[in-house]
């Protein structure tokens, strides 16, 4: 426990020194705010944008509140998972390239501390960045579109966390297995891209997928919204990050228990 | 001019263009206190200022060389 906290003060300390707890949430307070304000002057900007034939009108429905904030999701589900898979990519394999790892490992270390700190630091990092964007947009909603009922908001933002923590789990593991960034953030961007799709295209067999699990939070944002298989689906996201989180610590202990 | 014309409300974009600069500027800061970034300085400057938010995410991304 002790080194557990060692290490997480650590982990935190780099985040800070490397403006990851600064420029994430940032960029993630700018998507959610943006998907509102862009919705509601669609009209205008289609409007100036100018290339439109005299006397053609568009008349585009005004989206319901809720509407708005599953679009927001939406742009979590590509922009997002991009900066979050960039951000994290490199905290394991980072270390281990620049040697800071053997050097740690060469004293008495528990490796389960290690990696806990890992994923705790960017469990932390993705929860606070998701609530202020999603917090932002729902703030921003409401203000210029229309009331959204509470209780699915909050509903449908604490499944598409749980869709975040397991993209970032994902990342981490494969951090643990890979060297080069590049390979890293393509493994794990195409792994979590083909998992969503794959509940898209064969919803009979994913219903517990994780990767139905923003499909669930978009269902839950609609009217009447009832999600099917949405626990099923986050226990088993909860026990995929477990699996993730075993799986890097053993792969960590096989690389540095010879010494 | 047209977009004076169709009465944007600033009130409502301002936010966001305050958030991109606050980015743009952070990015700035650690740009100018890095020894070394991948790439030339002048050009992650160029980068940054115009390439919005996008350019401000490249080099926190790209551009930065942890320091270890």
């Amino acid at each position: 426990m002790m080194q557990f906290k060692l290490f997480f003060r650590k982990e935190m300390l780099e985040m800070g020194r490397s403006y990851k707890w600064l420029w994430v949430p940032l960029v993630f307070l700018m998507l959610g705010v943006m998907q509102p304000v862009m919705t509601r002057f669609m009209p205008e900007i289609l409007k100036s944008a100018g290339n439109m034939p005299k006397g053609m009108t568009i008349t585009i429905a005004p989206p319901s509140g809720a509407e708005v904030l599953a679009q927001t999701l939406g742009q979590y589900s590509s922009i997002g998972i991009l900066i979050l898979v960039l951000s994290v990519m490199t905290m394991i394999s980072g270390e281990r390239q620049s040697g800071v790892s053997q050097m740690i490992f060469a004293k008495p270390v528990s490796y389960v501390s290690y990696a806990a700190a890992k994923w705790a630091s960017m469990l932390s990092l993705v929860t606070a960045s998701f609530a202020l964007g999603y917090g932002g947009a729902w703030y921003y909603t409401v203000q210029i579109i229309g009331a959204v009922e509470a209780g699915a908001v909050v509903k449908a933002g604490l499944f598409y966390l749980l869709w975040l923590w397991f993209a970032g789990a994902l990342t981490l593991l494969v951090s643990s297995l890979l060297d080069p960034a590049p390979g890293i953030a393509f493994v794990s961007l195409g792994a979590a891209l083909l998992l969503s799709m794959a509940s898209g295209w064969l919803p009979r067999y994913t219903v517990y997928s994780p990767g139905s699990l923003p499909q669930i939070s978009a269902q839950w944002l609609e009217p009447a919204g009832e999600a099917k298989g949405a626990v099923g689906a986050a226990l088993l996201c909860l026990a995929c990050i477990f699996i993730f989180f075993a799986a890097a610590v053993y792969r960590i202990k096989l690389r540095y228990s010879k010494g | 001019m047209d977009a004076m014309n169709t009465g944007i409300p600033w009130s409502l974009i301002a936010p966001l263009i305050g958030l991109q600069l606050i980015l743009a500027v952070i990015g700035l800061i650690s740009l100018y206190k890095a020894e070394a970034t991948r790439g030339p300085k002048w050009l992650w400057v160029i980068i940054i200022v115009c390439g919005n938010i996008l350019g401000s995410v490249a080099y926190f991304v790209i551009g930065r060389k942890d320091a270890s």
